[in-house]
């Protein structure tokens, strides 16, 4: 019986050049030195070449006073550098954070009206994703900016008011805001978040037990309600109401026109793409579940919202996912209608005193950072959504 | 719309030449990833194989571009100058889109006392953030381009600026019709400016000296600033005075309807740069500058540049690079032909007939601008 062990000795040890194991391995080594290879390569020459030409290629500059403001901020001017790269990345955030909101809630809509029975509204919808989606965001841009932000809204003079609780013109907006500590605020509606979740939960097994109607949403948001205000007056929370004065505005929290311009266009552009993500999920769910739902005579919210959604969610997350950080990165653009982005920061610091390499480095990383943050955030919660299979 | 795109893309591209440049001379030691090493010997290979023999090839000390530039220049048989498109006055295009203006000038004053051709310098528009990078990273051989001569700059930027070729000062400018008279007016203003430039950090600056509050808004383009004047977003438009004076000059609702406040408040020599550590072309470049300069002190003008070469005088004589009476010509060693201030001075024009072809239209006085006999700071050292 020597002859199958032979032959299983053969097989577990080819020679070495036709070891699958050993030529893959091989292979990807000598792929990555490569790779190695060509990284070390260009920057030892960033390196000698800044050398020669005296460009500095450290980052000390960031301790330097910057020496510009920043628009819509308050920073100094003699801040360190330092400072305003964080400056400018909160703006990125701030921009980032609420396009993804807003895009994803239109993007939804939208995509649900591309499907609507409606003649009226599904024919607007294709029209309007059709033409955002098609043409370059830098136009929409220039043309948001120099069509609506610069012409249609009003000279600070003649301010369109929401009488005490917002203020428009052409110089942006201000909006009516809290006085008090905006931790405490955010602790208090988590709470409410919490208590309402509760309540829901509650509510969920009491239908489930008695076959009752569920109501959730009738009896969390009065209880999440009650908590806030219990807390706004506990905290001694006051509004605070912008007010125009001739030329200026005060009071209320500021969105630059700047602000307000990238963030339409990044919602508009966005929410487009989203769109066509979200029809085409729907589309993707099986036919008969929505014919199953028809067939308990569940009514068209219900059937959209608790059949087709949750299942069109998950086909959607990965690609929405993918254009939450197309969002985060083109918002970069802003920096051209005076948006004090992180992109514009580093394009005032080159300007003034900064060495071009390393600044467009730092920033580049930090981009690369946020964005890593992002795809974590969209996979965790990919994961979750995901459906398990025993 | 692209255009813009592209131009604001160019200090990335920057970053990718210095990356790659000189990466011909590398490649041949070898992929091996050495680093320090072979290079410093490469900067002197460099050196050597395009240098075609300039004589006083400065072998500068930190190893900067020693000599590359002049011979970079003579084997291009072009200068090629950052500029830009539109800043009236200084660089714009004319109606067949040809670069025009004060640096335009200057531009060719340089390709003329060099190449001994006005018409081989040419303007290249770059952006105000690619400015530097694109010098450094010799895409260009010398910045003319309304670039403010700052310690800063000059120290760590790892340029070299030379003789100031317009002497300017930031200033405020408002609608006619405002409410301001003097910056003391403009508290809790907003104020638009051009974006990377030392603009921004002087209004800043001296808002905080006199105790104002102020909002800054930063534009790249120049017209899309302008839109947002026009339309009512910035209280104030800041700027040097002799770019508002072109800019309001242009102005859609004609000039009448902006005002330049009184007050200056920024030093802003507008100089010339070239890399650090190469002086013999940084020589060259600032006695083409100081030769328009000491043309009009000796009244030598485009007109009459050619009789002037007979002059009885024996300074201009020499200056014009003609013979003087023993026969014997002077050359002053700074690697220009002899007769360089003669070219520029037939081909472009002395320092006030530049001024006065593209400055005095827009309302410019000579000001600080005016010879050092005239009260001014224009002052070239002797040509002997």
């Amino acid at each position: 019986m020597t002859a199958p062990a032979t032959l299983d000795k053969q097989a577990g040890r080819p020679p070495l050049w036709r070891d699958v194991r050993v030529l893959s391995w091989t292979f990807q080594l000598a792929v990555v030195g490569l790779v190695v290879l060509l990284v070390s390569w260009l920057w030892g020459n960033v390196q000698s070449n800044s050398d020669r030409l005296n460009i500095d290629t450290g980052f000390d500059f960031l301790d330097q006073p910057a020496g510009f403001p920043i628009p819509g901020s308050d920073f100094r001017n003699n801040q360190p550098i330092s400072d305003a790269v964080v400056e400018g990345l909160l703006n990125t955030i701030r921009l980032a954070a609420a396009g993804l909101v807003l895009a994803t809630l239109l993007g939804v809509l939208l995509g649900i009206a591309r499907l609507s029975g409606n003649f009226l509204v599904r024919t607007g919808a294709k029209f309007y994703v059709e033409f955002v989606r098609n043409i370059p965001l830098l136009s929409l841009l220039y043309l948001i900016y120099l069509a609506v932000i610069l012409t249609v809204f009003p000279r600070p003079v003649d301010s369109w008011t929401l009488e005490g609780l917002a203020v428009l013109n052409v110089r942006g907006s201000h909006v009516a805001w809290f006085d008090g500590s905006a931790l405490a605020l955010i602790g208090i509606v988590v709470l409410g978040m919490a208590a309402a979740w509760g309540v829901g939960r509650w509510r969920t097994t009491v239908a489930e037990r008695t076959g009752q109607p569920a109501r959730t949403a009738l009896f969390a948001l009065p209880v999440m309600a009650l908590i806030v205000a219990a807390g706004w007056l506990i905290g001694g929370y006051t509004l605070n109401r912008p007010e125009l004065d001739g030329n200026r505005v005060s009071g209320g929290i500021e969105m630059t026109p700047a602000y307000l311009g990238a963030l339409l266009a990044l919602v508009l552009y966005t929410s487009s793409h989203i769109a066509e993500i979200v029809r085409g999920s729907i589309q993707a769910v099986p036919i008969g579940q929505g014919e199953a739902a028809n067939a308990l005579a569940l009514s068209g919210f219900q059937r959209t919202w608790h059949v087709i959604l949750p299942q069109a969610m998950r086909i959607a997350i990965p690609p929405i996912g993918n254009q939450y950080l197309n969002l985060m990165k083109n918002s970069s653009l802003a920096a051209i209608i005076s948006y004090g982005d992180l992109t514009k920061v580093t394009e005032l610091g080159v300007a003034n005193r900064s060495p071009a390499v390393p600044a467009y480095a730092l920033t580049l990383l930090i981009y690369l950072g946020v964005s890593l943050v992002i795809s974590l955030a969209v996979n965790i919660f990919n994961r979750r959504l995901a459906l398990v299979e025993r | 719309m692209r255009r813009k795109y592209v131009r604001m893309t160019a200090p990335l591209l920057a970053i990718t030449l210095i990356a790659a440049g000189c990466s011909d001379d590398e490649a041949a030691p070898g992929d091996t990833g050495e680093e320090v090493a072979p290079d410093t010997s490469d900067t002197g290979e460099t050196a050597d194989a395009a240098g075609t023999a300039t004589t006083a090839a400065t072998e500068s000390t930190g190893g900067g571009g020693g000599g590359a530039a002049m011979a970079r220049v003579t084997e291009n048989d072009s200068v090629r100058c950052g500029s830009r498109d539109d800043l009236p006055g200084f660089a714009t295009l004319d109606e067949n889109g040809e670069p025009v203006g004060f640096d335009v000038d200057f531009c060719r004053v340089i390709a003329a006392a060099v190449l001994g051709d006005a018409e081989k310098g040419e303007a290249v528009p770059i952006e105000t953030d690619a400015r530097i990078p694109a010098l450094q990273s010799g895409e260009i051989d010398v910045l003319v381009r309304n670039t403010t001569w700052t310690a800063s700059r000059d120290g760590n930027d790892g340029v070299t600026f030379l003789q100031p070729n317009y002497y300017d000062g930031q200033r405020m400018m408002v609608a006619a019709d405002s409410e301001y008279q003097a910056l003391e007016d403009m508290d809790g203003t907003t104020v638009c400016v051009a974006a990377g430039t030392t603009t921004e950090g002087n209004v800043a600056t001296e808002f905080e000296r006199l105790g104002l509050t102020v909002s800054v808004e930063s534009f790249d383009d120049v017209d899309l600033l302008q839109e947002a004047f026009v339309n009512g977003q910035c209280d104030g438009w800041s700027s040097d005075g002799s770019q508002l004076a072109g800019l309001r000059s242009t102005y859609p609702d004609g000039p009448e309807s902006l005002v330049i406040l009184e007050e200056v408040f920024s030093k802003e020599p507008l100089a010339s740069a070239v890399v650090d550590g190469d002086s013999e072309w940084a020589q060259a470049v600032e006695w083409a500058i100081f030769a328009t300069i000491q043309a009009e002190e000796f009244g030598i003008t485009q007109d009459n540049v050619e009789e002037m070469r007979e002059s009885d005088d024996p300074n201009i004589r020499s200056f014009l690079g003609g013979e003087n009476a023993e026969g014997t010509e002077l050359d002053v060693g700074l690697g220009l032909p002899p007769d360089f201030a003669y070219q520029v001075v037939s081909q472009v024009g002395n320092y006030g007939e530049i001024f006065d072809r593209h400055l005095a239209p827009l309302g410019l006085e000579r000001g600080l601008n005016a010879l050092y006999t005239d009260g001014g700071l224009m002052y070239s050292p002797p040509y002997r």
